[in-house]
């Protein structure tokens, strides 16, 4: 009250008393937060001892490792790193991304150390629409991608015409049998099979195929004239791969080859397609002039992270079925695995 | 208050009530044993509300005094208290669990079982125990978010960041070893899915698998190693870190507010 009948009636003043008006705004802990407190863990006690009553935790059949329950599935935190397994390198996906991720989280007080609107909620003039536009940004890029992924999956109801995002490719010839090399790119069919186009980012280090006519000069990979992709790509040595240097594993590339197109598409295809879909909405939102200072930045990036993790984690739980095929929640169902084999 | 009032003669029912209530608290707080427990008085005069904080050591977290903002729930929501409130439940929680179980692959699936037929509370105990874990895990992201919104992460409050961020791992590494304890179906696969991910970090994926997971597959080296990990390694860890972190928020001033 009484800091409030000052600051109406002091005429601006410059030197501010803080010391003094801070005490004024304080209150004691106990009572005040420790009450807080204290409902706050009697409630979350009741809550979680009524839930434990009626919601049992899952006790499944005793551990078999012969028998693979399909889909087996991670915990609900960590199935969005499995859910990115599905769509690029596993070091990437498991590791590399998550780590990084990490990273970023512990460095960004370190890179926005502006004290501006601090321990306010959204204390700065665009953060609210910042987040909102970035979760849902997050939200339908990460799901649009899964879905674009999945291109074997027919998208509309059944009494619809098929829509399916590998019919975006299914220009792409399919490969005649047994020719050495193909020249226009072609994609590789299982025999007997309708064609497809790509299904899946992966297909393109495996399904797909060209060759270009390579002149036999300095020790290039291939031996008949013509460059064969993927496969006179798919083993090519790092330098100084055979030379004996460091003490053991130190060597990190002793007897290293590199699987060019495995890294084109598990690698450079989806790492190129995060980053850019990551600058581009920070883009557009800073010619929109909602993005002024770093901290703007972190707010994307921050819950473009915390809303693709939710999401792709959704997808894990209430979206894969056997095979890791992606199909509606209803259609889930798992098989446990063959019955005769479970142990007395 | 009513202490330091001149006592008069009650003059009806409610004053003589006053009067009895006033024997009692007397009795029950300003007694020597009492006393010798808690140093300061019953907290009902502000120097004994900020003397029962300080001189009290789990309420010592707290400084005495506080910003009339951050009692506010919807400063906090409790979010960072309550997380630490589940670890204190599962705590409490995963040491009767643990009288009944054995980290064996003969019998831990088993024990879990029996624990849940055979003994009196165990399958509430355990679903407790199941379901405080799931929201511990929720309550850190939503502790992280509340502090990230608030820019309560802003100098000179780095350093406790970074250690939330430690606690955020910590936590999501102490559930995925709990998973794996009751060795069924689901423990199992979902494992070894985990094994799969350690399995493929560059270079090291091979070392990743045989030093956190005892090998090159699930198996008893793994149940024993996630136990071990589980049950002392990681909950000591976790509240070294959490030491740390109250400590850090009363050493950077109290929690942030605008400036
Ligand atoms: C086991 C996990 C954790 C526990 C038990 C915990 C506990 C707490 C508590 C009780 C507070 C006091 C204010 C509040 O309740 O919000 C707090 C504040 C804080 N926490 Fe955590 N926390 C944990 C994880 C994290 C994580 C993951 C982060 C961030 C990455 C973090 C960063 C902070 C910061 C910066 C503050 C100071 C907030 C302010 O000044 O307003 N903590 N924590």
């Amino acid at each position: 009250m009484a800091v409030e009948a000052q600051r109406a009636a002091g005429p601006a003043a410059p030197a501010r008393p803080r010391p003094k008006r801070e005490r004024e705004e304080e209150v004691l802990v106990w009572p005040d937060l420790v009450f807080v407190e204290f409902i706050a863990a009697v409630l979350f006690t009741i809550t979680f001892t009524i839930l434990s009553v009626f919601i049992n935790a899952p006790l499944l059949n005793r551990a078999n490792p012969v028998v693979t329950p399909n889909p087996s599935k991670a915990p609900w935190y960590f199935l969005n790193l499995q859910e990115l397994l599905l769509h690029m390198d596993k070091a990437w996906a498991g590791v590399l991304l998550p780590t990084i991720a990490l990273g970023f989280f512990a460095v960004i007080p370190y890179l926005d150390r502006s004290r501006e609107a601090q321990g306010i909620w959204f204390g700065t003039k665009y953060s609210v629409r910042l987040t909102v536009i970035a979760a849902i940004y997050a939200v339908v890029v990460s799901f649009g991608l899964v879905v674009f992924d999945a291109g074997d999956r027919n998208l509309t109801p059944e009494f619809m015409p098929t829509v399916r995002t590998e019919m975006l490719t299914r220009w792409i010839p399919s490969c005649p049998e047994g020719t050495d090399h193909v020249g226009f790119p072609c994609l590789k069919d299982e025999a007997g099979s309708p064609h497809l186009g790509i299904t899946n980012t992966k297909d393109i280090s495996k399904r797909l195929e060209f060759s270009v006519p390579f002149p036999k000069v300095f020790g290039n990979p291939t031996s008949d004239g013509e460059l064969d992709w993927p496969r006179d790509l798919g083993h090519i040595p790092v330098p100084f791969n055979n030379v004996d240097c460091c003490y053991g594993s130190l060597h990190l590339w002793k007897g290293m080859y590199l699987n060019i197109p495995d890294i084109i598409a598990n690698q450079v295809i989806p790492l190129v397609t995060i980053v850019f879909l990551a600058l581009l909405i920070i883009y557009i939102l800073f010619r929109l002039g909602w993005v002024r200072t770093k901290r703007d930045i972190f707010i994307i990036m921050f819950t473009a992270v915390l809303a693709s993790y939710l999401t792709l984690s959704l997808v894990g739980s209430f979206f894969r079925g056997q095979g890791q095929a992606l199909i509606p929640p209803w259609e889930i169902k798992v098989d446990e695995g063959a019955g005769e084999l479970h142990p007395p | 208050m009513a202490v330091t009032e001149e006592p008069g003669k009650p003059r009806n029912w409610s004053e003589r009530i006053g009067v009895l209530q006033d024997r009692i608290y007397d009795k029950v707080f300003h007694n020597y044993v009492w006393q010798s427990i808690f140093r300061s008085g019953y907290p009902n005069t502000p120097r004994n509300q900020m003397l029962v904080v300080a001189t009290n050591v789990f309420l010592h977290l707290h400084p005495t005094r506080i910003h009339r903002t951050h009692v506010k729930i919807t400063h906090t929501y409790c979010l960072g208290g309550l997380t630490f409130f589940m670890f204190l439940i599962l705590t409490v929680t995963g040491v009767l669990l643990m009288f009944y179980y054995v980290p064996d692959v003969n019998r831990a699936y088993q024990d879990i079982a029996a624990l849940e037929t055979n003994v009196k509370f165990g399958l509430l105990m355990r679903n407790i125990h199941r379901w405080t874990a799931h929201a511990m895990v929720i309550l850190v992201f939503l502790h992280m978010m509340r502090v990230f919104y608030t820019g309560a992460y802003k100098p000179p409050r780095e350093f406790n960041w970074v250690v939330g961020v430690i606690l955020l791992v910590l936590t999501l590494v102490l559930s995925f070893t709990g998973y794996l304890l009751p060795w069924d179906q689901l423990a199992l696969w979902a494992v070894t899915v985990g094994h799969g991910i350690g399995g493929s970090a560059p270079y090291f994926g091979d070392e990743t698998q045989l030093v956190v997971f005892g090998g090159y597959e699930v198996g008893p080296n793994t149940l024993i190693r996630f136990y071990t990990l589980h049950v002392i390694a990681l909950p000591l860890l976790a509240a070294i870190f959490m030491a740390v972190h109250f400590w850090r928020i009363r050493r950077d001033g109290g929690m942030a507010r605008p400036l």
